[in-house]
């Protein structure tokens, strides 16, 4: 099985990738709870959002530590757009909400360009520190444009959801199914990266920066190129939570927000690509439990991160990937 | 899992937990009783964080109101099952609960209470859902005043920011006239309800007693915790009088600081969220002699049934209610009282039943004691607001004067339609 | 911006000296704080995300003696001693398994006992914040009035008090032999291991002189503000710009960096009373850009 997945061809992964969001429309059918249609898609949300980070931690050992800034850019895009006037003067209708969703993508990759073309010179901790602070002059500057954003209480007053091309996000199906595809076309398009070319390229600098430097690779660019990509899906992944909650929110860009996709990354895995996608679905499952039986959310959450971070000492599904590697060599050494 | 029982989920998930055996444990906050004809009322607030005061005065009022009402009977039998969960503060939290209450739990209402931000998350959800929503503790004046935040299945049961600050103007224009007060300043914490405060409490002034000159602002952080670079602004400019927002920790903090400059013996200080028992406990040292509004404070409405309210919350918790307590008891009171008289769930008509209805309460100065869900904006009125003077020792406030509803719904008016929204 | 407003205040001495003594009482609190995480940071490699925790434990626990005992300065130093427990028991029982893992491990697993204590103290202590733990007697008097400004006694008492702590600091890092061996411990551990001394306890007893910093400085915190869960978050953020300025490792840098930072809250303050958080925001970014070792910092 593992081997089948391994196999990097396009059309492989392209019918794993139809075949889950089959699955998971099925799953919608067969599990009639909506609050567990609630969870699948925010885990897509956030798995996005995880996913877009591991891009600079996993594969190019960057810890970003200010990520949320393009979460929040891509959600208060999203909102300002539908909420203003454009959408009437020019006559998006039915089309405004895919055209929200590519401006939120833009906007949140630009965003990127500049943070990314100047935090990527620097190196480790300073690297850290850097994204940071950007990231908290952008919640500082949400929360001093009162009357565009709303300041601290957030984009008010919701906004219109026109269906498009027959599907209306204001209904629970549509939404899930929607997200959904979203979210798994952009996996798709994700793992091709990571597999391509580009994507060893990345690994070559975490592993040793000087090598491909020397082969006469431009590490800065792609340095540069990966953090405008994790930016813009970052920026995806608010513009859907935005979306869901029909609001924004300057939570989304403080540096809280910033360190979930890295709890969701330690427990899915880095090394592995679907690693924090599976991390998005313990922090969410854990989310709804937890939440749900007792106040004391911040007790439980860092009893969980101690333990993988001293037991496990990796990622779930890493551990899982390397248990069955292990087994598999045990039984082909004992034919 | 395919089941229809809509607890399916969370059995699955907790049972899978109980044999990790790791998350076992529960501080509990339990559904109260467990039958299909229950009315379901979903409470989402904080409970967890730097505020977790606000969720557990609000619940452990809703709780003493809904036991009694269980204890006498419920509604023909129906017990009122209560479902409450902590959104932390964060408001996609409290979106997500509230989605959850109405998409798995079935809940029949929702309680909300959140702080500002939140609410207005809460305030989208029930806009879609078509779910009843009392509102209680978000201040904030647009979410009930502005029309295009206004929603037909929404009320509110909390003070408002535009009442209190004409309450606190006219009650200000009057220390003004008795010390001759010229000079203004004002300390205001750096987030919406602060500039809300800020900007509402001096538009009132104007009208009550102008020509009073505003020297300065002080914008601290919520949650700030120095105060020094503000305090010395206070000192080097020497007001006579300064009005301020702050609440909870920061204000206790923002008083144990500027007591160290001296800034209490000639300066007039008008905290309105300074009278509620929480935060006069928590000063050591509590000035003689600063103004406050009365939040909660067992002496003011100065009446037997008020004094009964605190008495029975203090006996079963150990300690006063806050204003968040008050504000929630009341909700309760009137969704009872709407149940009992369309005898169902149905939220069209309880919200019928709601409209523009009076009845008596411990906090209500209206007629008879009463307060009033106003009709035009569903929105509580004729609450008690009152202001007096600080003293170290219970009951912390005296020499209390009520606010008078006529002028607050007056100066309401056109400061409503200054803004558009009548 | 207000521009005259500040203009005004550059005029006038009473102001100057008001806000100068302000700010410094507030970069001295800091430079407690800070002084802490950069030592720690320069030693033992780790950025301990989990400082702001003790600092806020300082407070719950020099309360707690408060409490019991009714004397200031017990509080304050049983505080500050039992949050270096504390630290001892964090460093060998946890830190030290990280000291070789990857920056995401060491951030995650100091993050974690953020999230821990912060409802542990909630757990012990109640919801509800607490008081402050009051002043000392001798300090409740009058504030002073120098050319027409004022200052509270306390404030220079702390001001005093942080000095000192940090000229002792000075003097053992750089007069004592234990300091000589924490600077060679940052520079090559290897090699004093090679000279058979004992990095472990090198690690250890820095890390618990930078939780005793943070203890004091909650504890010092704690009598003129509530104690309350989350206290230490906004003084963690501060701290880290002020140890990305003064140039991560330098306790020199640290404290030129603190009185910046205060200096620039309390006359921001009265320039741009919107934006002073994001005023230090946007000086941390400038000297990443410019100048990524600080300040003072070692260029590696």
């Amino acid at each position: 099985m593992i081997s089948f997945l391994k196999k990097d061809s396009f059309s492989r992964d392209a019918c794993l990738a139809l075949l889950s969001w089959v699955f998971l429309i099925v799953v919608f059918f067969i599990i009639p709870d909506p609050g567990v249609h609630d969870i699948i898609q925010k885990v897509f949300i956030l798995g996005l959002f995880a996913l877009s980070l591991n891009i600079l931690i996993g594969y190019l050992g960057l810890i970003a530590f200010g990520h949320a800034a393009f979460f929040a850019a891509g959600a208060y895009t999203l909102g300002l757009f539908l909420q203003s006037d454009f959408i009437k003067i020019y006559n998006f209708g039915s089309f405004s909400i895919p055209v929200a969703i590519l401006l939120s993508i833009l906007v949140s990759g630009v965003l990127a360009t500049f943070i990314g073309a100047i935090c990527i010179r620097l190196k480790d901790i300073y690297f850290s520190f850097l994204t940071l602070a950007f990231q908290m002059v952008i919640y500082s500057i949400i929360l001093a444009l009162v009357d565009i954003t709303g300041g601290d209480q957030g984009l008010m007053g919701g906004f219109p959801k026109p269906p498009f091309l027959g599907i209306d996000l204001s209904k629970p199906f549509d939404f899930y199914a929607f997200t959904i595809f979203i979210s798994i076309l952009v996996i798709l398009v994700l793992r091709q990266l990571i597999e391509s070319p580009f994507g060893y390229g990345l690994r070559m600098i975490r592993d040793n920066a000087e090598r491909p430097a020397a082969l006469g690779f431009n590490n800065q660019n792609h340095k540069l190129i990966a953090f405008i990509i994790a930016g813009s899906i970052a920026g995806l992944a608010g513009s859907l939570q935005a979306l869901l909650d029909v609001g924004a929110y300057p939570e989304w860009a403080f540096w809280a927000k910033s360190a979930e996709p890295l709890f969701m990354i330690l427990l899915g895995g880095m090394n592995t690509f679907l690693g924090p996608l599976m991390g998005a679905l313990i922090f969410e499952i854990l989310n709804d439990f937890v939440t749900a039986n007792t106040k004391y959310y911040g007790l439980v959450l860092g009893l969980v991160i101690l333990s993988f971070v001293l037991g496990l000492k990796q990622g779930l599904l890493d551990w899982m990937v390397i248990k069955f590697k292990e087994s598999r060599n045990k039984n082909a050494q004992n034919k | 899992m395919i089941k229809r029982n809509k607890h399916t989920r969370r059995t699955v998930i907790k049972n899978a937990a109980l044999g990790i055996g790791a998350l076992s444990f529960s501080a509990g906050f339990p559904s109260i009783l467990k039958a299909d004809d229950n009315i379901k009322i979903g409470v989402p607030t904080i409970l967890s964080g730097r505020v977790a005061q606000l969720g557990i005065s609000v619940t452990n009022a809703i709780k003493m109101a809904v036991n009694k009402f269980n204890e006498e009977g419920g509604l023909d039998g129906r017990k009122i099952e209560l479902i409450i969960r902590d959104s932390r503060a964060k408001p996609d939290e409290a979106a997500r609960v509230c989605r959850d209450f109405i998409n798995s739990d079935n809940v029949d209402v929702i309680v909300n209470a959140e702080a500002s931000g939140a609410s207005f998350a809460v305030q989208e959800v029930i806009r879609e859902s078509g779910t009843l929503c009392l509102h209680t503790v978000s201040e904030t004046t647009s979410l009930t005043a502005d029309p295009s935040i206004r929603a037909w299945n929404a009320f509110r049961f909390s003070r408002q920011g535009i009442h209190d600050a004409v309450g606190s103007a006219k009650y200000a224009a009057k220390i003004i006239e008795k010390k001759g007060i010229k000079k203004w300043m004002s300390i205001n914490p750096d987030y919406a309800y602060g500039r809300d405060s800020d900007d509402t409490f001096f538009w009132a002034l104007e009208k009550f007693a102008p020509g009073f000159e505003l020297i300065g602002k002080g914008w601290p952080k919520i949650f700030q915790p120095d105060y020094t670079e503000v305090i010395t602004k206070i000192a080097r400019e020497k007001p006579d009088a300064i009005y301020s927002s702050l609440w909870g920790g920061d204000l206790v903090s923002f008083i144990d600081q500027a007591s160290l400059y001296g800034i209490f013996k000639n300066t007039e200080f008008f905290a309105i969220n300074l009278a509620d028992y929480t935060t006069m406990n928590a000063i050591r040292n509590l000035p003689k002699g600063l103004h406050s509004a009365t939040r909660y404070v067992a002496a003011w409405p100065d009446t037997e049934e008020n004094r009964a309210y605190d008495k029975s919350y203090t006996d079963l918790y150990g300690d006063h209610p806050t204003n968040w307590s008050w504000e929630a008891s009341i909700a309760i009171d009137y969704l009872i009282n709407a149940l009992k008289e369309t005898g169902g769930t149905d939220n069209k008509k309880l919200a019928e039943a709601l409209k523009g209805k009076t009845i008596p309460s411990f906090m209500g100065v209206g007629e008879g004691n009463t307060v009033t869900i106003r009709d035009r904006d569903q929105t509580i009125t004729n609450y008690s607001i009152g202001w007096g003077t600080t003293i170290p020792k219970e009951p912390f406030i005296q020499d209390v004067q009520a606010a008078n509803w006529d002028t607050i719904e007056n100066l309401e008016e056109e400061w409503l339609t200054n803004k558009g929204w009548i | 911006m207000e521009l005259v407003a500040f203009l005004e205040c550059l005029t006038s001495a009473s102001c100057i000296i008001s806000q100068t003594a302000g700010g410094l009482k507030i970069g001295m609190l800091l430079f407690l704080v800070a002084s802490g995480l950069t030592l720690v940071f320069g030693v033992l490699g780790v950025i301990n995300f989990a400082h702001g925790a003790l600092y806020m434990l300082g407070a719950y626990f020099s309360w707690q003696v408060m409490n019991t005992t009714g004397h200031f300065g017990l509080s304050v130093l049983l505080g500050a001693i039992g949050v270096s427990i504390v630290g001892l028991m964090f460093e060998r029982g946890l830190l030290n398994r990280v000291y070789n893992a990857e920056l995401l491990i060491q951030i995650l697993l100091c993050y974690s006992i953020v999230l821990i204590l912060d409802d542990l103290v909630m757990i012990i202590w109640g919801d509800e914040f607490l008081s402050s733990i009051g002043i000392p007697e001798i300090f409740q008097v009058p504030p002073l009035f120098v050319l027409d400004a004022i200052i509270p006694p306390f404030h220079l008492a702390i001001i005093g008090l942080s000095l000192l702590l940090a000229i002792g600091l000075w003097l053992l890092m750089t007069k004592t032999r234990f300091g000589h061996l924490v600077r060679a411990a940052a520079v090559n551990p290897n090699m004093l291991e090679a000279l058979g001394i004992n990095t472990t306890v090198i690690r250890a007893s820095v890390f618990v002189l930078g939780s005793f910093l943070a203890g004091l400085g909650g504890a010092l915190a704690s009598s003129i503000g509530s104690v309350v869960s989350g206290m230490g978050n906004s003084i963690l953020v501060e701290s880290f710009i002020v140890t990305v300025i003064g140039g991560m490792g330098s306790i020199g840098g640290a404290f030129l960096a603190s009185i910046i930072i205060g200096m620039a809250r309390s006359f921001g303050a009265i320039a741009m009373p919107l934006f002073t958080d994001g005023i230090m925001f946007l000086i941390m970014v400038l000297v990443l850009i410019l100048r990524p070792h600080g300040l003072m910092g070692d260029k590696k």
